[in-house]
């Protein structure tokens, strides 16, 4: 199949840096912009649930946008996320994306409502009117209370633009349906770890959280898997995150461990916005061992060529 | 229905968003090979959608689907009274968008709004549903074999059916051909005209909301290289019912012969007559009907009456009265109620028939063509001429002028086409006799029309053959009988005794 826009390699879900105050750090989210970018990170997405969205105005997340956009300057395709309570910030957030040039957008169930799968999907249609670009569908039931079932998937195809789908659902079987018979939406890995087994069905794309801090890695099990098709190579760079995954996916701290390990990095942004809270001194301890163990692993395997 | 203005009906065309996938297993996607094609308002040159351009491979797809839905027998296994009850609710949520559909319609094909909202959605809702009411209707038989036996003759839903539509009728002619295979039971691979897909995917849609199981029903746009011909070639669909030019039906047998030797059903051209005699009675009703068969729908119809056969003792006064309810048929924006005759449905095809134009004609009235419109014209012609002898499926009426009935129908006979004809003449005898005697599938007295979906349609000669549209007859092509032959003798006893 091929579809109107490609979401091949490694999708980075970018933070937000923030000043103490609280107030969004320019110069760093240029830093991070320009860290990844280096670090060969094959796209962006702006407004994620890994940038905090939904602790953010609509208002802010179009600036944190525009920015990321500017800061690109079109060296990586950047998506923009729409997700959102109300469906009109969702279409205030496509709108905006289209006219700063975004290359596509990101696009959730609106948490809490749980709607149907054939509302959900009207509503999808509607983000997709306003925006008319690449969609990368989110379905992250998880967070949201709603499941894009198959009437969902089957409705929202009316529109060429649902191209892709970053399924966080961490259900296997979803993955078996998704590549079976939705082969015209790109699969992409958005459970991470899961990622060896979204490779392994043909998923071209990964958007992980964990990129922001470790681009390099990911983007080794995305070589191995999708353009070496060594899968044994993969298993073993696999085997060598999940400890990073498991630290990661533990209840609150998942946005902190990822901006503790921007920080790890040298671009202080330590700083989260309520109600979530910094990682205290055991998180960071455990983050800052599980990091180099996988840093050292990884290297020796890609060592081996 | 009351009709909108013509700023409420373009209003509502600007907010259009008609699907533009195809429409497979349920759901829509892109094409595999992810092309798509324009679909554009001829009135206005305007793209409408950028729609999914499929190929072999959806082709396959779906056909797979199709077959795999057809024998688990979710459709094709249904108690008829459920199947019954989605065709109908399919009817109701096609009335309760009948108005976008009417408006989809215009837009992507230049038929005119005031069509599309009194004839075309209408009649396609219609049409579906006497054929969905029809489905716990219809009896099969028992033969009258001898006491030892019981001989059921049954009629089964034939499987996988490719259904190939023309760019006129695009919702109606879905209708006449999805009512009565779904109906039966059978999978349907369907492609619209690639001039006219819009209101085909938003009518699967709709299936798929009144609960048409997936796979049962798939829509496949693109042209006639890239999907056509590979459901006329494929190996694993049944029956193809195909409406369109002779040019193209003939190729589907040939389709046919080189793969699977699938049935084939044939609705093609026709360069239909009208004889109007010296006794036909009240020449004002008359000229009525002769202008409604030529040009409704801009002639894009292949039972339009493109050829008049008049008795020169009325002709003057008859061609007098053409003329003047021609007037009443204004030329112009589709979108706009008041007008009759919208754009033809592409630049190809007005082209196409702006060259019969072109010509040194004795034009009685119209002959302007301009900008993807063409006026209701009448030229009067010799019948050996191009403009009386080949579809021209245009506004385009030409007059044959005889003296006597012999030499009318022998007129009217003299085509390789035998789609319909009418007759207008006050003598019954005449009227029943010119009725056997014209070779067309369809033949009216005293008026222009089809008939409905109570009777068959279809042609003769070069105008199809293989089956019929419309009527419980429609059911046959999409359905094969069986013989069951039941032995009761009791053997095992009379060896006993």
């Amino acid at each position: 199949m091929t579809p109107i826009f490609h979401f091949d390699g490694i999708y980075t879900p970018v933070l937000t840096p923030y000043a103490p105050d609280g107030s969004v750090h320019w110069d760093r989210l240029a830093d991070v912009v320009e860290w990844l970018v280096e670090n060969g990170v094959n796209g962006l997405i702006s407004g994620g649930s890994t940038g905090e969205n939904y602790a953010q105005t609509v208002v802010e997340r179009i600036e944190i946008a525009r920015f990321t956009h500017e800061r690109l300057k079109g060296r990586l395709p950047l998506v923009v996320g729409t997700g959102a309570m109300l469906t009109d910030d969702s279409i205030a957030l496509a709108t905006d994306a289209r006219e700063m040039g975004a290359d596509a957008i990101l696009l959730a169930s609106p948490p809490y409502a749980v709607p149907t799968d054939r509302e959900n999907a009207l509503n999808a249609l509607a983000i997709d009117r306003a925006a008319n670009l690449p969609v990368m569908l989110y379905n992250y039931p998880g967070r949201t209370g709603t499941c894009m079932g198959e009437e969902f998937l089957d409705r929202v195809g009316r529109s060429r633009n649902f191209c892709g789908i970053k399924e966080s659902s961490g259900d296997i079987n979803r993955v078996h349906l998704l590549a079976r018979d939705y082969p015209h939406i790109q699969l992409g890995c958005g459970m991470d770890d899961q990622a060896l087994e979204f490779f392994a069905w043909g998923a071209p794309f990964w958007v992980c959280g964990g990129s922001n801090f470790l681009p390099r890695e990911h983007v080794a099990l995305y070589k191995a898997c999708v353009i070496e098709g060594d899968f044994a190579k993969g298993r073993r760079i696999m085997s060598a995150l999940l400890p990073l995954m498991r630290v990661l996916e533990q209840g609150g701290k998942f946005v902190a461990t990822i901006k503790y390990g921007v920080t790890m990095q040298g671009i202080d942004c330590t700083d989260v916005r309520a109600p979530l809270k910094p990682l205290n001194k055991d998180d960071k301890r455990a983050l800052e061992q599980v990091v180099a163990v996988v840093k050292r692993t990884v290297a020796a395997i890609e060592a081996e060529g | 229905m009351d009709l909108l203005t013509a700023e409420e009906y373009r209003a509502l065309a600007a907010e259009l968003n008609p699907p533009t996938g195809a429409f497979i297993d349920g759901g829509f996607r892109q094409a595999a090979s992810g092309k798509t094609f324009d679909s554009v308002n001829p009135a206005t040159g305007a793209v409408v959608a950028k729609v999914a351009s499929c190929g072999p491979e959806d082709v396959d797809v779906a056909v797979e689907k199709a077959r795999e839905a057809f024998d688990d027998g979710r459709w094709s296994r249904l108690h008829p009274a459920e199947r019954k009850d989605v065709l109908i609710r399919l009817c109701k949520l096609m009335a309760r968008n009948a108005r976008e559909l009417a408006v989809m319609e215009s837009v992507d094909s230049g038929k005119t709004i005031f069509d599309c909202e009194t004839v075309d959605v209408p009649e396609a809702i219609n049409f579906i549903k006497w054929h969905a009411e029809a489905i716990d209707k219809i009896y099969d038989s028992v033969s009258p074999a001898s006491d030892d036996h019981i001989a059921m003759v049954v009629r089964e839903p034939v499987g996988v059916v490719g259904l190939v539509l023309p760019w006129n009728f695009p919702l109606l002619m879905m209708a006449w051909k999805i009512g009565p295979a779904l109906a039966s039971g059978c999978s349907v691979v369907l492609k619209p005209a690639e001039e006219t897909s819009l209101t085909a995917l938003r009518l699967a849609e709709l299936a798929m909301e009144a609960g048409v199981p997936r796979g049962v029903l798939n829509v496949l746009p693109g042209m006639g290289a890239d999907v056509g011909e590979p459901i006329g070639r494929h190996m694993d669909i049944d029956v193809v019912s195909f409406t369109g030019s002779t040019e193209t039906g003939m190729k589907f047998l040939s389709y046919a012969a080189e793969s699977n030797a699938k049935e084939v059903v044939l609705e093609m051209g026709g360069k239909n007559p009208a004889i109007v005699m010296d006794d036909a009675e009240n020449l004002d009703r008359v000229a009525a009907h002769i202008v409604n068969g030529a040009y409704w729908n801009m002639g894009e119809n292949c039972s339009a009456t493109s050829r008049l056969i008049v008795h020169e003792a009325v002709k003057a006064p008859l061609l007098e009265r053409i003329e003047a309810h021609a007037r009443e048929w204004p030329v112009g924006d589709p979108l706009d109620p008041e007008v009759r005759v919208g754009a033809l449905v592409s630049k190809a095809h007005f082209d196409k028939v702006a060259s019969y134009l072109d010509a040194d004609l004795q034009v009685i009235f119209g002959g302007e063509a301009k900008d993807g419109f063409v006026a209701p014209t009448c030229i009067e012609t010799d019948a050996s001429s191009p403009q009386a002898t080949e579809e021209i499926f245009g506004p385009v009426l030409s007059v044959l002028t005889v003296s006597s009935f012999d030499e009318a129908i022998a007129l009217a006979n003299d085509t390789p086409y035998g789609l319909c004809a009418s007759l207008f003449t006050a003598n019954a005898k005449r009227a029943i006799r010119g009725a056997r005697m014209l070779k067309a599938g369809t033949v009216t007295v005293n008026s222009f029309g089809e008939g409905d979906i109570t009777t068959p349609f279809g042609g003769w000669k070069q105008s199809g053959f293989g089956g019929r549209d419309n009527g419980l007859q429609a059911h046959d092509q999409y359905t094969q009988l069986k013989t069951i032959w039941i032995d009761l003798s009791d053997d095992g006893d009379e060896a006993v005794d």
